[in-house]
């Protein structure tokens, strides 16, 4: 065989591994496309009731809106931490709450017209 | 097992640099017919298959021996398992995959025993071999510290693969030509002298390009992993690149004596010119392969140690040179450009002289005696007393914590001679050989936090202060001077009025934690670059009318991009219920860890009247910060101080405002330095 053959030979087969290499990263970036995009639709909320729980401390009570405003953890693919007022379900709720409390409570919903199902003290 | 992953990695590189070296030497010396130059072809084939099968089996000692290092356990070493975790999982693995491909590949092409019949069979093999060997060593600069430069990893890891392949060309290219050489230099080799000479002055024409791209690539490398003077004289990486430059230099002596001594000669025919200059040339460049292994074994402990900026430097002079030293000198400034204008004359004098051959003795001993007198006089300004930790950094972030914890620090180790103020008059300190130092006064360039955190570490035995090395851990000593830093800045705060003063801002705000309640706690620094802070240290119940007028704000003051943070003086748990539902209060209020930041910022909340002369003065009821972007302290109201407040809401929005329109100075250091 002659030398340049060889050559020849052996630049295909870096070609080959060329490809094979894109191709690879190809798969792996579509993996992380796909995982992305399951993180996304899990996180749209569109037509579909959801609950979160969370704890919160409690910043006002407005019963005149219906209405406690929270300062509260993260909601998982929803919102941050915020201090963000609520409507909640049934004014006993928030019979016997007092402001600085702290509480857990039940956010039920379809986002964002989510309102507060359920919400008890924690001990101090 | 260090010992093993040096070596494997130095003969590694050694091998691929020759690699490329073997290639750039066959170039050099062209195909020719002569019997001599045949058989050194062949030989050099046997050389590269050698070196081939030895940059394989020093690659998988590399692979093994990464594998120990990144799980920590020897045993690793040997299990294909963990190999191919990491060849599958690192950006070493994927470089060492592609490389290894690579130069499998090389050995391929070198082990097949095909005859080269024409010109282009022996140009394609050297040119594929060529190509196979350059990439397969230029691609190791994307496992090494180059890649992993913040922001331009791209361009460092191109610079430093061109520095391989320039090493590659050089010191590769040595031991082949020495070989030739000295085949030639042999009776018999007559036939292929002229070829050698020919080779020999290509080689030097090229070296001299080589050099200059090594110097300069070099540079860059070392701006990017070293960046600074202490750095390069304080840590293991800066060392180990001086031994390299080092070394650089007999390297460059002998290949300048090679150029202008021994190439001329090598022209001669004659048996007793021409043959023993070439057979000594020979021996010189075998020398100067040898200086070459040792750099790149220096180059392989660079690649393993931690690059000089991130490691903590040991600085070795008891003095340091500093520009802000001499700026705050009388006359200073002027003392150092003069000189420095006269040493800078002195260098381009020496160096025109060197150039020259006419008025080559003047202008040398004139440009010397101008660099002396010019260092004379521009360093003793700037000179001022230097200790090996001068340049560490804290290693405890500028955070109320820390302040805080320093200053409970301080009242039991500190106060009884620096005084309970830290003005040096604290009654222990009457029989001192000196005064205690007032630590409130304003810092001047001089000390560094690092100077701090050696005499707190050693003490001042001229002085009279003892060591407390053994007494307080390495984070409490950083806590104490943490806390320094902000009585000091405090002190120099007393003046700050409720009005953004124009100028740079100077005073950081120590950084705090947000927790309101159960809520994952924000930090000052997370608010950086979105939102101004109003930072209120109160007191209940003499604050409440001004919290509500803040609650009634709020929502302005939002829509002007500023948070309002409320931070009570002691206990916090129960201050959301305290404050009261009518009206609603919104903005944050600190649950946790109230305590510290109203420790911390009552340092920086003392007015200018008698009584908060002294940080041991009751803290101010009530006082406000505002922070701006960039995490500085621009403004503060204490009520009751003389001239605008900020109860009326008009002022802090124009304030705010003012903030707003002025173009950012950069981020507030994280650790600062007086």
């Amino acid at each position: 065989m002659r030398l340049w053959r060889v050559v020849v030979l052996i630049n295909l087969a870096l070609g080959l591994g060329f490809v094979l290499g894109y191709l690879a990263w190809g798969r792996e970036t579509a993996r992380l496309a796909d995982e992305l995009e399951r993180a996304r639709r899990q996180q749209a909320v569109a037509g579909v009731e959801r609950t979160w729980q969370a704890r919160g401390v409690v910043r006002a009570v407005l019963p005149e809106l219906n209405v406690v405003v929270l300062t509260h953890e993260d909601l998982v693919g929803y919102m941050g931490s915020m201090t963000m007022g609520f409507r909640v379900h049934d004014p006993k709720l928030y019979e016997g709450l007092d402001i600085g409390d702290r509480v857990r409570f039940t956010l039920t919903g379809v986002a964002p017209n989510v309102e507060i199902t359920a919400l008890a003290k924690e001990a101090p | 097992m260090t010992t093993f992953g040096v070596a494997a990695r130095w003969l590694h590189l050694a091998a691929s640099l020759g690699l490329v070296g073997l290639v750039a030497a066959s170039l050099l010396v062209g195909h020719r017919d002569r019997p001599t130059v045949l058989a050194w072809e062949a030989r050099m084939l046997r050389w590269a298959r050698t070196l081939a099968g030895l940059v394989l089996a020093t690659g998988l000692a590399t692979l093994a021996h990464q594998s120990a290092v990144v799980t920590g356990r020897a045993g690793a070493a040997l299990e294909v398992g963990e190999w191919v975790r990491l060849l599958g999982h690192s950006q070493f693995g994927t470089v060492w995959l592609v490389r290894h491909g690579l130069l499998l590949l090389l050995a391929a092409l070198l082990l097949l025993r095909e005859r080269e019949d024409s010109a282009a069979d022996r140009l394609a093999l050297r040119v594929e071999a060529g190509l196979l060997a350059g990439v397969g060593l230029a691609a190791a600069a994307w496992a090494g510290h180059a890649a992993a430069v913040e922001g331009v990893g791209l361009p460092a890891a191109l610079l430093d693969a061109l520095h391989l392949l320039a090493a590659g060309a050089w010191l590769g290219a040595l031991p082949p030509l020495a070989a030739l050489l000295r085949t030639s230099a042999r009776a018999e080799g007559a036939d292929a002298r002229p070829f050698a000479v020919r080779a020999v002055r290509g080689f030097s024409r090229l070296a001299l390009t080589v050099m200059v791209v090594l110097v300069a690539t070099g540079l860059a490398n070392t701006w990017f992993q070293v960046g600074s003077v202490p750095a390069l004289v304080g840590t293991s990486y800066g060392w180990l690149l001086l031994a390299k430059v080092a070394l650089l230099l007999p390297i460059l002596l002998l290949a300048q004596h090679n150029r202008r001594r021994l190439l001329p000669r090598l022209g001669s025919d004659g048996d007793t010119v021409g043959r023993p200059a070439m057979a000594r040339l020979g021996r010189f460049v075998i020398a100067e392969a040898g200086l070459g292994l040792l750099i790149v074994l220096l180059t392989t402990g660079l690649s393993l140690s931690p690059p000089a900026v991130h490691d903590p430097v040991w600085w070795p002079f008891s003095e340091r040179y500093a520009w802000d030293v001499a700026a705050a000198l009388p006359g200073g400034p002027t003392r150092v450009l003069i000189g420095a204008q006269l040493t800078f004359l002195g260098v381009l004098a020496l160096i025109v002289g060197l150039l020259l051959r006419s008025w080559r003795v003047i202008l040398v001993g004139a440009g010397s005696l101008a660099v002396i007198a010019g260092l004379w006089i521009a360093l003793p300004p700037m000179t001022v007393d230097a200790y090996p930790t001068t340049f560490r950094r804290s290693s405890v972030p500028y955070h109320v914590v820390s302040v805080a914890s320093g200053a409970a620090l301080f009242r039991t180790h500190c106060a009884t001679c620096h005084g309970a103020g830290g003005r040096g008059d604290g009654p222990g300190g009457a029989g001192l050989p000196r005064p205690p130092a007032d630590l409130t006064a304003p810092h001047t360039a001089q000390h560094t936090a690092g100077d701090m955190f050696w005499w707190l570490t050693h003490g001042i035995p001229a002085g009279g202060m003892p060591p407390f090395g053994a007494v307080l851990a390495e984070e409490e000593r950083w806590d104490l001077i943490n806390f320094i830093r902000t009585l000091a800045a405090g002190d120099q705060a007393r003046q700050m009025t409720a009005l953004v003063p124009p100028g740079r801002p100077w005073l950081v705000a120590p950084d705090l934690s947000i927790v309101v309640g159960p809520a994952p706690p924000r930090s000052l620094k997370d608010l950086r670059d979105r939102w101004m802070v109003l930072l209120v240290v109160f007191t209940l119940p003499e604050s409440r009318t001004r919290l509500r007028q803040l609650a009634e704000a709020y929502n302005t003051l939002q829509a002007l991009g500023t948070e309002v943070v409320a931070v009570p003086q002691g206990d916090g748990s129960d201050i959301i219920r305290r404050l009261g539902a009518r009206p609603p209060i919104l903005y944050p209020v600190i649950t946790d860890g109230a305590a510290d930041i109203a420790t911390t910022y009552a340092l920086l909340g003392r007015g200018l009247g008698p009584a908060s002369l002294s940080p041991r003065g009751a803290p101010p009821l009530h006082v406000e910060f505002l922070v701006d972007r960039q995490g500085y302290i621009r403004a503060r109201w204490l009520p009751g101080s003389p001239g605008p407040g900020w109860d009326t809401s008009q002022t802090l929005v124009e304030q705010i405002q003012l903030i707003d329109k002025e173009t950012p100075a950069g981020p507030a250091p994280d650790e600062h330095v007086h």
